[in-house]
């Protein structure tokens, strides 16, 4: 099939985490409300039945915004921000802490909903989904038209969608007239419709890119369509200069894949304040175990084991390392995971504080697939320490 | 300014000496490189991974004093590749390394002196031994190949070394089998044990000779370090308890029978051709006056070897895995070796016969 004539469909729901709270506290709606992981901002019933909310002048932490209501938005307040600092912005806005329990509900329900009208979906997330529509019969308007209401019914959410022939441009596209918003172009339209556009809005090129980009007078994605390739391919290398020049043009031929294992599983925190490595031993190694705790029940619950546990770090610093441990057997127990991680811990360097613990769970496999579940050959020397 | 001028072996085998711990990849991209220090005419050649650091020496031209460091496997590589006769100089200027010869060139970027990372001398008073180098040279090759390799029992990632009155003694295990090893020292020490990791024993396995020129070795808390030929060698030591080893060889085993080290060896060769590829596992059939060495593997293909032994116990049938057998005959000199059996679960127990200081124990294997 000529590629040029796909339909693919890319699907965001708006302020997902936001709408869902809104479903749920309905007088908030139209105000700014931000969510972040705040565990003191749960509402307060009060005796009159009204409810009383956090307002984000109140906050004291290091917490950040994991979203806010397009109303926070405009007041310049996104996610990522630190609490305090959005508190600057907008004291007055509303608090809520995350409940990930329900938005993970509300994303079963829209694409299971989605589903109902076009089967073949690509899962991006929990609020976002790539769906192939080339075989469905019916115009592309009236299908992605279905699609937004089956989710509003199922949901009482709304959605932005975009259609083009490729992933890349529909998901630009799904941005360009949210909220609630329906675009469908085709390649004839990308010198109108994609060009003017920043070259951050393509889905790979990333703040580095950007900024580099713009060192060599590229700011639009038309600029980056004229740029020669080898100025390019002098300056990012190349395979990411041809993947440049590609979507440039709006090229991209990647499927849309309906079935995914994941690669890993991972679960971290970052500290209230950071912790030392000696001095918050104990603290230290409450966290850790309970990370090791929470991933092994992860793995059990979507019935995986591991072979490969990794840790991560995050230094007061900012700086990131990570190291792995290959196991003997696969496992899901919260004991042997610790016990891995705690050696991946043994080699970094533990100078300086930490900000943040993370233990991933990689090498999976299905718990149900048959495992050599009986006594290994080799006996084992009694070894005591 | 001249660093150094002369044949190329003089400057690349203390090179060479020190570049085999330095990590292909590594998170700080200096410790690829080598630390040349010189004061006046003397050149001190410094390489680490963080865990271990070896320093030698060379002889350097001038009086001035100067440090760098420099790409080691390149500089390594470069002079390896010249011929062996060849005058090689290295001049540092501009921040790089010039090295010539004959009609040779290389320039080599370099890196400053004061970022290369250093180990911290150890604190308190170390503990000092002296033997020769063949000595510990021995004990290392008759019980490093029993290591454990990136277990997730760290402690077992390494070689546990015990100083005891006159004794040192050393031990290595997997988990599966566990290899002892002791010699007599000069004089008395205070009990000290420390658990070398497994790159340190590798590779001062590597460096020392096979004579009787001295080998010092000074135990701190949190590291060691071992002087022997040019070379300085400190290591950090794993911080971890190693089993009880004394627990684990065992004492009762009455089913014993001495057998000829290279035909067991020859034997065991020949029918570790037909075993499992995962499992490696062989029989040992014990009856009365021979020993019959069995295996077969998936595809339903057999071996056997007869050895003819002088026993008149009880028959036992018992398995291995045969590369923990190969790895104790390869790693012993000796002609004969005694074999200690109990039943078909328990271990089996290797010694020399009359000697005390080598014990290597096997689990068995199902098969």
């Amino acid at each position: 099939m000529n590629s040029q004539f796909r339909r693919i469909a890319h699907l965001d729901m708006d302020a997902f985490y936001a709408s869902v709270e809104l479903l749920r506290y309905p007088e908030l709606r139209g105000l700014a409300v931000v969510i972040g992981a705040t565990h003191d901002a749960q509402p307060v019933l009060q005796v009159d039945g009204s409810r009383q909310f956090a307002r984000l002048r109140d906050y004291v932490g290091r917490g950040v915004i994991t979203t806010s209501t397009y109303e926070a938005r405009a007041l310049g307040v996104f996610s990522a921000m630190g609490m305090m600092k959005a508190a600057q912005l907008a004291p007055d806005a509303i608090m809520l802490p995350v409940d990930f329990d329900a938005y993970r509900h509300y994303s079963r329900l829209f694409k299971a909903a989605v589903a109902g009208v076009a089967p073949l979906i690509e899962n991006r997330g929990i609020d976002e989904i790539y769906i192939d529509l080339t075989d469905l019969p019916g115009a592309t308007l009236m299908l992605a038209q279905r699609i937004k209401q089956a989710v509003r019914d199922a949901t009482g959410l709304s959605c932005s969608i975009g259609v083009t022939p490729n992933k890349l441009l529909s998901k630009i596209c799904s941005d360009l007239e949210k909220p609630d918003g329906l675009t469908i172009l085709d390649m004839a339209d990308i010198p109108a419709r994609i060009w003017p556009l920043p070259v951050r809005k393509i889905n790979g090129i990333g703040p580095k890119a950007t900024a580099k980009l713009a060192t060599l007078g590229v700011t639009t994605i038309a600029d980056l369509a004229q740029t020669e390739p080898a100025v390019l391919q002098s300056n990012f290398g190349r395979s990411y200069a041809a993947w440049l020049q590609r979507v440039a043009h709006g090229i991209d031929e990647s499927p849309v894949i309906t079935h995914a294992e994941p690669k890993s599983i991972s679960r971290e925190t970052t500290f209230e304040r950071d912790l030392h490595a000696r001095h918050d031993r104990t603290k230290l190694s409450e966290v850790f175990t309970a990370l090791c705790t929470q991933l092994a029940e992860d793995l059990q619950r979507k019935g995986y084991l591991s072979r490969t546990i990794g840790l991560k770090l995050r230094y007061d610093d900012f700086r990131i390392v990570t190291r792995d441990l290959t196991l003997p057997t696969p496992t899901a127990d919260p004991g042997v995971i610790r016990r891995a991680a705690g050696e991946c811990l043994r080699r970094v360097p533990l100078d300086r504080k930490l900000r943040l613990l993370g233990v991933r769970a990689g090498g999976l496999s299905s718990s149900s697939a048959p495992q050599i579940d009986h006594e290994p050959p080799q006996a084992e020397l009694p070894l005591t320490v | 300014m001249l660093l150094y001028k002369g044949p190329r072996d003089q400057i690349l085998s203390p090179l060479q000496s020190i570049c085999g711990i330095v990590e292909k990849r590594h998170t700080l991209p200096i410790l690829s490189n080598v630390l040349i220090e010189k004061d006046g005419d003397r050149l001190t050649l410094l390489a680490t991974d963080i865990e271990i650091q070896i320093r030698t020496a060379a002889q350097g031209v001038g009086t001035e004093k100067v440090a760098l460091t420099v790409a080691a496997r390149k500089l390594q590589d470069i002079l390896r590749s010249l011929p062996e006769s060849a005058d090689v100089s290295l001049n540092f200027d501009d921040k790089r390394l010039q090295l010539k010869a004959g009609k040779s060139r290389f320039n080599l970027q370099t890196l400053p002196a004061e970022d290369f990372p250093r180990m911290a001398s150890a604190d308190g008073q170390p503990a000092k031994f002296t033997l020769t180098q063949k000595q510990f040279k021995r004990l290392l090759s008759l019980v490093q190949y029993a290591m454990a390799q990136q277990d997730i029992r760290y402690y077992l990632n390494g070689l546990l070394l015990v100083v005891n009155g006159n004794e040192m003694r050393m031990v290595a295990t997997d988990g599966h089998r566990l290899a002892y090893a002791s010699e007599n020292l000069p004089d008395k020490h205070e009990r000290i044990e420390v658990i070398l990791p497994r790159k340190t024993v590798l590779e001062l396995s590597r460096q020392l000779s096979d004579n009787d020129d001295p080998l010092e070795i000074m135990i701190a808390p949190t590291q060691v370090q071992f002087r022997f030929s040019a070379i300085e060698f400190v290591s950090k030591l794993i911080d971890g308890k190693f089993p009880d080893y004394e627990r684990v060889i065992p004492q009762g085993h009455t089913k014993a029978i001495l057998l000829s080290r290279e035909l067991l060896l020859q034997s065991l060769q020949r029918v570790a051709i037909l075993t499992n590829e995962k499992f490696r596992g062989v029989r040992l059939v014990l009856g009365a006056g021979s020993l019959k060495v069995i295996s077969s593997n998936a595809e339903q293909e057999e071996a056997q070897e007869e050895l003819e032994i002088e026993y008149s116990g009880e028959a036992l049938d018992i398995g291995f895995n045969v590369t923990y057998l190969l790895d104790v005959l390869n790693n012993l000199a000796e002609q004969t070796i005694e074999c200690r059996l109990a039943d078909s679960n328990s271990s089996a127990l290797f010694v020399l016969p009359e000697n005390e200081y080598f014990k290597y124990v096997v689990m068995p294997m199902r098969i």
